[in-house]
């Protein structure tokens, strides 16, 4: 760590004032989320135990500009079985939104926005399927009333954080 | 009563009063108010000329109501009232006032209107001291003997000390031997030796050495003449009151002969009933008729009935030499009245099956602490030999894991605290009987704080046991070899481990026991905490009292606890338990609540209100009851009266007419341009942080008027309008904090009435910021002054108070 950086420790409090971040103080790095984790155990670039650690540290940086929230493949196992009751998947939804405000999102994560702006699903259709639907007996997919979607993404703001992403 | 001759007597504290005060003022106001008959000046009034006056003046019959300003009250108070109590009038017709820490040093800056407030002081108490009534001193008596509950090394060592000092001693053990989990663990930290070894009485017994240790079965124990052990039996009922409790105890049959019975081990070789025997956690059987192991006390068999077959079969009858196997024998009911109780019912290890994905209970070669004590016990089912439980085959790889079901918020939140020693412990014996077994212990934390508790730990590192910090999220089996897979990071490696082991120990949170809330059921559930542990008095200070005299608690039914600290709970609550019986008797005044029949009825408030649970209903006529207050139980805190609907209850001591005298008192008074301020503080915390203010010469405005009360649970809210009448601009309630009131529950009952006052105010015209409650403990006393001050500035800015009719 370089010298001049000065960690914060409010930052363990923006986590705790986010929704499903309000546990977060509870850890007590027992390590039982990352030994239940099934990214942790394919990856070293995820580890719940240290994302934690690093938020209570007040590491906002490293923890908001890194990977590693999103990769957490949000199974549960690790907030099923902590004995702190931390809300460790939650806790990383909540990061991920700050990340997202602050402008940190992964392209990957941005497809899914746009394609949901502009097509109304997460994941686009691509020629290929829909020819497949019928030869599996699967009806054809129906419009997705992309125009009552974007009113709602409008409303709530959804399309200012595309923007932002797009500036960024 | 005769007409009220007030005393008034004024300390000048060696001058360090009337430095400030106007004492010539004061003196000639004093003497003009109806009902005082003497005003006496002196620097001192607790003690030599100053106390002799005091004295004279009561003998003469001059005076038979007595105000005294004297530094320290609290102090001095003791010494008066027991003067006075000499020269022959009633004590508590005594009121001591303090004018150096209360009103001279905290407004040193503005003479004049402390002399002001100084009379406002005095007049208020001369008012009190006039409706002051003599209160009565009762005895109760005191039986001398003492029921402690549960034969652990709590249990054991309680009756010993008490059987020593004198006092009868029944001591009752649900299972059938002594010894309880204590026993069953074989050795003990930090000293490895037995378990079973304890305390020799000092009574004297036999040949028995007084001084050294003993093993339970050699130690004279049962040979103390006053120490009745019961064991197979149950305490069914706890009731009446302290000094005497009237217990009820079932004693199961043990169908051997206590008397006759000679351990010949004759009837378990001819029993044909084997069943798993559950004490050697299922490692080998056992037969119907039994004994745990071999040195147990009482050494006599017992008949587990659940699987005996009594008459069909008893062989055991026909081989016994002695005939002590009586098949017919019944349980029995015995009543007992003792003096007071002490609950030794300790703790056990948590049902680590609820944790699923450890497996216990499902993988036979998942074992707990006190399970693998069993196989390290040289008596116990496998000779010392620590083997897997599926196959018998000695356990090479052992991983142990800490902290199950502790510090865990799905099951028991809190620390057990001797589960790493236990670990640790075991850990290091097996190490030194096998060196070549692996060990690996997972650890969140290791906590090993107590004396030489610390060498265990660095023993083991040295025996070369690893240490994994990581709590294990999974238990699996190799389905093929049965050998256990437990999944761990290493968290200061970064590492994921899959640990194989042959064994896997777990370190189970410790639990209130079974006896324990087998108690709680018959009616001492009040005294359980969250966790359902009995709870002290108080932590710091009554360790091993409860809130319920004469009944106390020591050892693992507390918490868990290790057996140096059960040993030096069971000394102290035994202490407690002598101390209050030890005369027989209890003097008690009648400093108590007293009910108003006329008024009171058919409400449930005061007896569920009342911390000491000292009040009771009893039926009047068919349809109607009235509240009873018990002046043994009672503690004179008021909280029942504060929750009176009918002003149906008073205190002796703290009458609502005397409250409101002095209130007017204070109130008559001002002397200053600033807002008078009422503070109404309980006599605990509230009134010494006023105290504490004063000694530390921190300084509020004049305009602040203090008035005692025993606890501010007895406020009712027509006092704080009685306030506002009376001419205050401002009413703050000074008491403890929340959690940490002297009466449990007052500080909390106040806050909601001011509360809900706030809410009348309003309606009322009044602004609500006038009345503020203020929770605050003695040494903060710099909180009292601020608040003072930041009172009297809000009241400054709402400008003066406009009752409707005016205030008086």
């Amino acid at each position: 760590m370089e010298h001049e950086t000065v960690t914060s420790l409010a930052f363990s409090d923006v986590v705790a004032s986010r929704l499903g971040g309000e546990t977060v103080t509870l850890c007590y790095q027992c390590g039982t989320c990352a030994s239940s984790c099934p990214v942790a155990k394919i990856t070293e670039r995820f580890n719940p135990r240290e994302v934690i650690k690093l938020s209570l540290l007040g590491e906002k940086q490293e923890v908001i500009s890194g990977d590693a929230i999103w990769l957490c493949c949000s199974c549960y196992n690790c907030q099923e079985r902590c004995p702190q009751k931390v809300e460790i998947a939650d806790v990383i939804y909540a990061l991920r939104n700050i990340a997202l405000n602050e402008g940190y999102i992964p392209n990957i994560y941005s497809e899914f926005a746009s394609s949901l702006l502009n097509d109304g699903r997460i994941v686009g259709i691509s020629k290929f399927v829909e020819n497949k639907r019928p030869t599996l007996g699967l009806p054809p997919l129906q419009p997705t009333g992309v125009d009552a979607l974007r009113k709602i993404l409008f409303a709530t703001g959804f399309d200012k954080l595309q923007k932002q992403e797009e500036t960024s | 009563m005769d007409k009220a001759k007030v005393g008034v007597f004024l300390s000048d504290c060696g001058k360090q009063v009337s430095e400030i005060l106007d004492f010539n003022a004061i003196t000639d106001y004093v003497k003009k108010v109806s009902g005082v008959a003497l005003v006496g000046r002196s620097s001192e009034f607790w003690r030599g000329k100053g106390l002799q006056l005091i004295v004279d003046s009561i003998k003469n019959g001059k005076i038979n109501r007595i105000v005294v300003a004297e530094s320290l009250p609290k102090l001095s108070e003791v010494n008066i009232v027991q003067a006075v109590e000499n020269a022959g009038l009633n004590p508590y017709l005594v009121n001591v006032i303090d004018l150096k820490d209360h009103c001279a040093w905290p407004h040193r800056e503005t003479p004049s209107e402390a002399t002001e407030k100084a009379k406002a002081i005095l007049l208020g108490a001369i008012e009190r001291a006039k409706l002051l009534e003599p209160i009565e001193k009762l005895e109760f008596p005191i039986l001398k003997s003492v029921l402690v509950i549960g034969g652990g090394i709590a249990g054991m060592q309680a009756a010993v000390d008490l059987a020593d000092l004198g006092f009868e001693v029944h001591l009752v053990e649900r299972a059938p031997f002594l010894g309880g989990l204590a026993a069953q663990a074989g050795r003990f930290f930090p000293t490895d030796d037995c378990a079973i070894c304890i305390q020799s009485p000092a009574s004297d017994v036999k040949t028995i050495t007084h001084t050294s240790r003993k093993c339970v079965y050699r130690s004279g124990f049962s040979e103390i003449p006053n120490l009745n052990i019961l064991t197979n039996s149950k305490v069914m009922g706890v009731e009446g009151g302290p000094g005497n409790y009237k217990v009820t105890i079932e004693k199961k049959p043990r169908y051997v002969n206590e008397l006759k019975c000679v351990a010949c081990d004759l009837c378990t070789a001819v029993c044909p009933v084997e069943v798993p025997d559950e004490y050697n956690a299922r490692l080998k059987t056992r037969k119907a008729i039994y004994m745990n192991v071999p040195n147990v006390h009482p050494p006599v068999y017992v008949i587990d009935e659940s699987f005996c077959k009594f008459h069909d079969c008893a062989k055991c009858v026909e081989v016994c030499p002695t005939k002590a196997i009586e098949l017919d024998q019944k349980s029995e009911k015995i009543s007992l009245n003792v003096g007071s109780v002490i609950v030794a019912t300790g703790f056990k290890e948590f049902d680590s099956s609820i944790i699923k994905e450890y497996h216990y209970g499902d993988y036979p070669d998942v074992v707990t602490n006190l399970e693998l004590a069993r196989m390290i016990d040289g008596f116990g089912p496998t000779g010392g030999v620590i083997v897997r439980p599926s196959d018998r085959k000695p356990a090479k790889k052992i991983a142990f894991i800490q902290c199950v079901g502790s510090r865990d918020r799905r099951y028991n939140p809190y620390c057990s605290s001797i589960c790493c020693m236990i670990s640790l412990k075991h850990a290091t014996l097996i190490k030194s009987a096998y060196p070549d077994t692996d060990i690996t212990i997972c650890y969140i934390d290791i906590r090993t704080t107590g004396r030489q508790h610390e060498d265990y730990y660095e023993r083991a590192r040295e025996m070369g046991i690893k240490f994994v910090k990581g709590r294990p999220t999974e238990i699996s089996r190799d389905p093929e070899t049965n050998r256990l897979i437990v999944d761990v990071e290493d968290a200061l490696l970064h590492r994921f481990l899959e640990l194989d082991a042959d064994l896997v120990v777990l370190a189970p949170a410790m639990v209130p026991s079974e006896g324990t809330k087998e108690l709680a059921q018959i009616g001492l559930e009040s005294l359980l905490d969250e966790d359902g542990f009995f709870k002290e008095y108080n932590a710091k200070l009554r360790p091993t009292e409860t809130i319920v005299r004469g009944l106390y608690i020591c050892g693992g039914a507390t918490f868990p606890k290790d057996a140096p600290t059960t040993s030096l709970h069971a000394h102290s609550a035994a202490l407690k338990a002598a101390k209050f019986m030890t005369t027989g008797k209890m003097i008690k005044d009648q400093r108590t609540a007293v009910i108003n029949e006329d008024y009171c009825g058919d409400c449930e408030f005061c007896p569920v209100t009342c911390p000491y649970g000292a009040i009771s209903l009893e039926p009047t006529t068919e349809e109607h009851f009235v509240a009873r207050v018990s002046d043994l139980l009672c503690e004179g805190c008021g909280v029942c009266v504060g929750t009176c609907p009918l002003n149906a209850i008073e205190l002796r001591h703290s009458r609502p007419n005397q409250m409101l005298a002095q209130m007017k008192g204070l109130m008559s008074v001002n002397g200053t341009s600033k807002p008078l301020v009422l503070a109404i503080c309980c006599s605990e915390c509230g009134h010494t942080a006023v105290d504490s203010s004063g000694m530390a010469m921190m300084k509020y405005p004049a305009n602040i008027r203090i008035m005692k009360v025993p606890c501010t649970g007895i406020l009712q809210i027509h006092q704080f309008l009685d306030a506002f009448k009376a001419g205050a601009q401002g009413v703050m309630i000074v008491g403890c904090k929340s959690d940490g009131c002297h009466y449990e529950v007052g500080s909390q009952k106040a806050e909601k009435k001011v509360e809900l006052a706030r809410v009348l105010l309003k309606e009322y015209g009044i602004e609500p910021e006038r009345l503020e409650m203020f929770n605050m403990v003695f040494i903060e006393g710099d909180k009292f002054a601020e608040a003072a001050q930041m009172m009297t500035e809000r009241l400054q800015k709402l400008g003066s108070l406009q009752l409707m009719g005016g205030s008086q």
